[in-house]
């Protein structure tokens, strides 16, 4: 059906994310990489890329596939590309892993699989910025919360050539003077650019508008709102490519970041008033989980900020700079990622299957997919363990770290049997479940159906 | 058709398209507000004025189609264009006061 924004290969991300997601739990749980290892070993990278690649970017992928079209109004360039695109990530990620588990070994011979995470990662993504970049090219002039995304997309660019930089450094492949300084000093830049730049700059831009639209709360594009736009892309600039040419420069890449903290900052001031007037603003009185998960996610953003300011105040930073990331990593991204999770997989479903009926006969709401009051204990679960987590890496605890893992880990399978109970039209009143005509949805892809 | 038939049966469309229902809102789109117009004119030609609660919503075509073939069901309808439109741009105020207490608003 002609102008039906549906993403076919939306779902087949959010299950290969939360797949992911599942198996970096476990290895915390079982106590592989940090805190057992060091912040820096090969175990603790391989965790961070199943954290940062497997789970968020496909996340964040998936969700951009479905949700640049509703920002900008306008059909994805192209639906067939996200499927090798997916392909090429996965393939991507496992070799990329792979080299990091070589680097374990007496050998430590990880140039084959580093050339090739380096082949497939960069051209997985650049098929995926190549798609979202032609959508958002179209459909200029941009409104703000789209702006968020182009530069959170230019983040992610940035990251995967840094990863690339790195990967072929460490695996002996590239030799070049300035590789290897970039290699040697350039991690904090690259953390920067992946988790501030591609996927807290995205999701600011997607909860501007999605938070406005399940809320029914005003559209904000005031000054303030401008001004945590123009704040956040200064500090990037000033991080990233302002990063890579200090490093080239001087070798030193502290300063770029001090002086990208300030107008980083402000931008999160800026952003959290702004959260803080649509919650307040909105006409819904009543919000949905989803909605109240976000602003659990948003406050365990604005508590990481607090926390990263405390430490930094108290000399602290670099020492406790792991529950820094873990923080940003599970108490906002992921934390607002199962949120958002849980309402699209419902609502694209409820498209996918009552969308082509819709007039002809009787049909549930998107709410009638879900139950929101067993749904709900799972994310408080996770919620409460990820804080537990945090504090348990903050007085060097990892039993309890171990522990509160575990506790993330059934949380997060108790809410992807949710999601399959929703994918599968479990909760729906069984007089309404299967309309004359409709199949039930595929787990993985979505078909557009023509009763 | 006189204007007290003109109107009878523009009713009639009205009350038809009660039966779609904004999925996200999960209330019709007639006392949400979303349909701004319904006009007939001779040889039972339906039109219908809608908007969607957000633009680029990515149920926008399912509801149109959704509208014209509940306005199809009504007897003497013989041809349904259903138009889109954002000026205005939908805001919670158009609703119903049914449908604003249904959802809770203030």
């Amino acid at each position: 059906m002609p102008g039906v924004a549906l993403s076919r290969w939306t779902m087949s991300y959010f299950a290969a994310a939360l797949a992911w997601l599942v198996a970096a739990e476990a290895l915390m749980a079982a106590g592989f990489g940090y805190p057992a290892a060091p912040f820096e070993a090969p175990e603790t990278l391989v965790l961070v890329h199943i954290i940062t690649i497997g789970w968020l970017s496909l996340l964040m992928c998936g969700a951009l596939f479905q949700f640049v079209p509703v920002l900008v109004a306008r059909p994805l360039y192209s639906d067939r590309l996200p499927l090798p695109t997916l392909a090429c990530l996965l393939g991507g990620l496992i070799a990329l892993l792979a080299g990091f588990l070589r680097m374990t070994t007496e050998t430590g011979a990880s140039g084959a699989p580093f050339a090739i995470a380096s082949i497939l990662l960069g051209a997985g993504f650049a098929l995926a910025l190549w798609n979202l970049g032609r959508t958002l090219w179209a459909a200029r002039p941009l409104p703000l919360p789209a702006r968020f995304v182009v530069v959170g997309l230019f983040s992610l660019a940035a990251t995967v050539l840094l990863g690339i930089v790195f990967s072929l450094t460490l695996g002996g492949l590239a030799t070049a003077a300035h590789a290897i300084e970039v290699t040697t000093h350039g991690l904090p830049i690259h953390v920067v650019a992946g988790l501030a730049g591609w996927l807290t700059f995205s999701a600011v831009g997607v909860s501007y508008r999605l938070l406005a639209m399940f809320m029914l709360a005003p559209e904000l594009d005031g000054p303030g709102t401008r001004g945590a736009f123009y704040l956040g892309t200064a500090a990037l600039a000033i991080a990233i490519p302002g990063g890579v040419a200090a490093i080239c420069a001087s070798g030193n890449v502290a300063v770029s970041l001090v002086a990208a903290s300030l107008p980083g900052l402000a931008a999160a001031g800026l952003y959290g008033r702004d959260v803080v007037h649509l919650y307040r603003a909105r006409k819904r009185r009543v919000i949905e989980l989803n909605s109240r998960m976000a602003g659990v996610a948003l406050a365990g953003l604005g508590a990481t900020v607090a926390t990263g300011i405390a430490l930094l105040a108290a000399g602290a930073f670099v020492r406790h700079l792991g529950v820094v990331v873990f923080l940003v990593a599970f108490a906002w991204l992921s934390t607002l990622g199962l949120a958002k999770l849980y309402k699209i997989v419902a609502f694209v479903t409820w498209l996918e299957c009552y969308g082509p009926v819709l007039g002809k006969t009787t049909t549930p709401r998107v709410q009638d997919l879900v139950v929101e009051g067993r749904a709900g204990k799972w994310f408080v679960l996770f919620s409460t363990a990820v804080w537990c987590g945090a504090g348990a890496l903050a007085i060097d605890r990892p039993f309890i770290f171990r522990l509160s893992a575990a506790a993330m880990l059934i949380a997060t399978l108790g809410i992807a049997v949710h999601l399959l109970r929703t994918r599968r039209l479990a909760n729906v009143a069984p007089t309404l479940r299967i309309p004359k005509g409709v199949q039930p949805p595929h787990l993985l892809v979505c078909r557009a159906q023509h009763p | 058709m006189t204007d007290d038939e003109t109107e009878r049966f523009a009713g009639q469309i009205r009350d038809a398209l009660r039966n779609v229902i904004d999925p996200e809102l999960g209330y019709n789109i007639v006392d949400l507000g979303l349909v701004y117009a319904v006009t007939v004119e001779d040889g039972g030609v339906a039109r219908i004025e809608m908007t969607t609660t957000t633009r680029g919503c990515p149920a926008t075509e399912y509801l149109k189609s959704g509208a014209r073939d509940a306005a199809w069901n009504v007897p003497r309808v013989e041809f349904v264009d259903v138009a889109l439109t954002y000026d205005p741009p939908w805001t919670p105020d158009m609703m119903t006061d049914e449908a604003k207490m249904h959802l809770g608003i203030a």
